[in-house]
């Protein structure tokens, strides 16, 4: 009802109100343990990944031939790889490419979703059966087997693995906003809005779209960790990070002729992988449990 | 208004939509390539299940057949017309020659001829063949046999016969074609007239290329000969699976008494050097081909397994496109060869299995220079020619590596690694590429590349079968992939060819290398080593330095 209101002091009321319910959601979220636990690993990671270049001990290309394949020492704490260079200060590195790569190809997605999706869940019709028979169409290839396409056509490169990566998850959001977009439009404040005449853009942007950021924020951060999965399936394949790149799906690639002879140089970059997964699943889960409110008791 | 917002975004929606459909259709042509990067596990498994079965079915008697793991599949079983080793490994098998290269070096022996003598002047050679000898299909093998593949050879072109003509010379009518008659004396005799002394005439005739096939079936079979070969070799083809076997199974009448020992012999294909010495660790296959160097150890350790090694015959370079600037520029040329740690390389991707190259031939060739200076390791010298060439703050490049492990390089990502870090230090960016294997050869054949890893290994023993045919201006466009042109060196390099006298021949060699090492056209980087591993109860198999071997005294102890 508070939507009808014209002037100004009743919105600030509503922002208020939406930072309570927001203050509500991180105290649920808190509860859990597991959530914060991925909260905290995700910090971490973002944390190594933001100050790289200060903590590594090493560059990311210093080859040193005569020191290669050392196990873990203090020197290097989690050894060296078939160049000689320190894993310890590759990973760090490589948690920037990662989640640079996981955060911008998800945010590409959102939005190309978003947009796509609340045209076809507003606008119905037509245009939802084109846009949705299109998102079903991209559902219909494996994605990952599309990624490969994608980046193929492209040429290998990391830029081109990101965008890959952003458009193979553009049906997933779509969907799920035009679900969510398809359920708001019968709220009563839509009719409302409409009947003061109001323009479908502001009511799709200001109206619909707040109200339907939740399941977004969500999938966004499940999304993430599956957007550094591919990353680094597809950098494994040779199709995406180019060397010297610190990518850790590349350093798997790299060092899987020494898994009997050096096994730390795939060991410590699959950990990466893991850690970072986990902790935006466990983060993403935990969230889910907080911003959905069929879960809440 | 309303209305052409929703115009406009459906407009968006068509054009995006267009433009994903446009990838999408790709992605149904596209995959094929990268299905087989990706599937490289699945032909296994189903070819280690049929494997299996045919082990169970003919394990009750003796088992005597040798299976033969390598990195990929031939390309086709005509000899004449191919030129990767994957396919003449099979071919030699096949096929015999007139005369052949020893077990385990590159001196000559007969094998369908019996004896051979050629004229003082050189100009003509005179085989006395075999008697008795069979071609599979049950054809007689006589002079006319002979004489009809060498006129089929000399009748063809060179997208045909390849070969042929960089070893010859050319085609009938062409101006340097060294066969000018081949011609059937009498039922066993053949007299070959030379329109120009050839020294390494009968090395070259040795080469598995030129098997002599059956006229008979080259008639009945045409086109498709390559996939029904019929030759007068140790093995029978049988069978062949594309991307995943090849079984030859023992020619009965082979005119060796007591040969060949096995019974059938199956090549598979596994691409992945890993899962190829795996397999071999877990017994699916006897011998395995392309071992990578720092799994030596790993097959020394294994008790029931054992090690082979290739004598060294090849050499793996980093080539410059010479046209291309800035390597259109001498200096630049060697600043590069300052800029290159072999000795690193060699211990960290070869396990100390190789020489560092200093000439484009190997060492075990006669003609070898060994008086040539090496460009030392030097990175400050290095600066300075990039300065003296005009180029002080370096330049961007591309540098192209191989995609599959070859025997004189058994990695070429990592190669190209090291030697991208190594030249940014002088200040040269360059870009690592890679190709799909016969893309790769094409593009770099074409003189599309800045910079590009290769290597040859050495078909018969002869210093012209390396320079003449790597670096000869007359290459240009077949082998000479650096484009590297020199009058000079070419007078000197016809000289050595058509000189019977084998010292005054390896004075000439000895001379291009020199010509060859000032001019830099490459950075040679090695000379490996390749080895193989094999089951321990494999007896008398000799790794061939050409790289392909006959496995026609092969047998299980």
């Amino acid at each position: 009802m508070a939507e009808l209101a014209p002037n100004k002091a009743p919105e600030t009321a509503i922002r208020g109100a939406r930072f309570l319910l927001w203050l509500e959601a991180w105290k649920s979220f808190k509860k859990n343990k597991l959530a914060v636990v991925g909260l905290i690993i995700v910090l971490i990671f973002v944390f190594l990944a933001v100050f790289a270049p200060v903590i590594t001990p090493e560059g990311i290309n210093e080859q040193k031939l005569a020191e290669r394949l050392q196990p873990p020492s203090s020197e290097h704490w989690l050894g060296t790889d078939d160049f000689g260079r320190d894993i310890l200060s590759r990973i760090i590195h490589g948690a920037r490419i990662s989640l640079w790569v996981g955060f911008v190809s998800v945010i590409g997605s959102i939005v190309v979703g978003c947009f796509l999706g609340i045209l076809a869940g507003y606008y119905g019709r037509w245009v939802d059966t084109l846009i949705s028979r299109f998102f079903d169409i991209m559902l219909a290839f494996p994605s990952m087997l599309l990624a490969i396409a994608i980046v193929a056509v492209l040429g290998p490169s990391l830029r081109n693995a990101l965008i890959a990566i952003a458009i193979i998850n553009v049906p997933n959001f779509g969907r799920l906003i035009r679900s969510k977009v398809l359920s708001i439009k019968q709220e009563e404040y839509i009719t409302a809005a409409k009947a003061i005449g109001m323009r479908d853009r502001r009511i799709l942007f200001h109206h619909i779209l707040p109200n339907s950021m939740a399941p977004i924020i969500v999938q966004g951060t499940l999304a993430i960790a599956t957007a550094i999965i591919e990353a680094a399936a597809l950098g494994f394949l040779g199709l995406g990070a180019e060397p010297p790149t610190p990518e850790w799906g590349k350093m798997l690639a790299d060092s899987k002729d020494y898994l009997v002879q050096a096994p730390w140089t795939m060991f410590f970059p699959g950990i990466a992988i893991m850690l970072t997964v986990l902790g935006f699943n466990l983060m993403g889960d935990g969230l889910r449990d907080a911003l959905d409110p069929r879960m809440k008791n | 208004m309303n209305k052409k917002t929703i115009l406009l975004s459906l407009v968006f929606v068509f054009i995006l939509g267009f433009a994903l459909v446009g990838c999408s259709t790709t992605t149904e042509e596209a995959p094929p390539p990268e299905e087989k990067a990706g599937e490289t596990n699945e032909p296994e498994e189903t070819k280690d299940t049929e494997e299996e079965q045919n082990k169970e079915s003919d394990a009750d008697p003796v088992d005597n057949t040798l299976v033969f793991g390598r990195g990929a599949d031939s390309v086709g079983l005509d000899p004449a017309t191919i030129t990767d080793g994957e396919s003449i490994k099979v071919t030699l098998n096949i096929y015999d020659t007139l005369v052949k290269y020893a077990d385990l070096d590159t001196s000559i022996e007969p094998s369908l001829a019996t004896s051979w003598e050629s004229s003082d002047d050189g100009l003509t050679y005179t085989f006395k063949l075999r008697e008795g000898v069979k071609f599979h299909d049950g054809t007689d093998f006589n002079a006319e046999a002979v004489v009809y593949n060498f006129e089929r050879w000399a009748n063809g072109d060179k997208s045909s016969f390849y070969y042929y003509s960089s070893m010859f010379g050319g085609f009938k009518g062409d101006e340097g074609h060294v066969i000018q008659e081949v011609k059937a004396i009498d039922e066993l005799t053949v007299e070959f007239t030379l329109s120009r002394p050839q020294a390494p005439f009968l090395q070259n005739v040795a080469m598995p290329v030129f098997g002599i096939a059956s006229p008979t079936a080259l008639e009945k079979y045409g086109e498709s000969f390559t996939e029904n070969p019929v030759g007068t070799g140790p093995f029978v083809f049988q069978e062949w699976k594309r991307n995943d076997k090849i079984v030859l199974v023992k020619n009965d009448n082979y005119f060796m008494d007591g040969y060949p020992k096995l019974d059938s012999v199956i090549f598979v294909s596994i691409p992945d050097n890993a899962t190829r010495l795996n397999e071999l660790i877990a017994g699916e296959i006897d011998v395995a081909d392309g071992v990578s160097p720092n799994d030596g150890s790993r097959i020394e350790g294994e008790s029931d397994l054992q090690l082979f090694t290739r004598p060294s015959m090849n050499v793996g370079y980093l080539g410059l496109t010479n046209t291309r600037p800035p390597f259109d520029n001498k200096l630049v040329r060697q600043a590069l060869n300052h800029a290159v740690d072999k000795e690193g390389i060699i211990a960290a991707f070869y396990a100390g299995q190789a020489e560092p190259a200093k000439n484009p031939l190997p060492p075990v060739i006669a003609g070898y220079n060994d008086d040539i200076e090496p460009y030392p390791y030097d990175l400050e010298k290095a600066k300075e020619l990039l300065a003296e060439a005009g180029y002080p703050d370096g330049f961007e490049m591309e540098l192209w590596a191989m995609p599959v492990p070859r025997p004189y390089m058994p990695d070429g990502q990592k190669v190209a690694e090291v030697l991208q870090n190594s030249f940014a230090q002088i200040g040269v960016e360059a870009k690592i590429v890679s190709f799909e294997w016969a893309t790769y050869l094409e593009k770099a054949r074409n003189g599309e590349a800045d910079a590009f890893l290769l290597g040859w290994t050495g078909d018969n023993g002869d210093a012209d079968n390396f320079i003449y045919v790597l670096l000869d201006k007359d290459n240009i466009g077949s082998n000479n992939y650096s484009y590297y042109s020199n009058d000079e060196l070419h007078d000197i390099l016809i000289a050595a060819q058509s000189n019977p006298d084998q010292e005054a021949r390896v004075e000439l060699y000895k001379q291009a290398q020199e010509i060859i090492h000032d001019d830099a056209p490459w950075i040679p980087l090695v000379h490996s080593t390749p080895i193989l591993g094999g089951k321990n109860n494999v007896a008398d198999f000799f790794a061939h330095p050409t790289g392909s071997q006959a496995l026609t005294k092969v047998y299980f102890e």
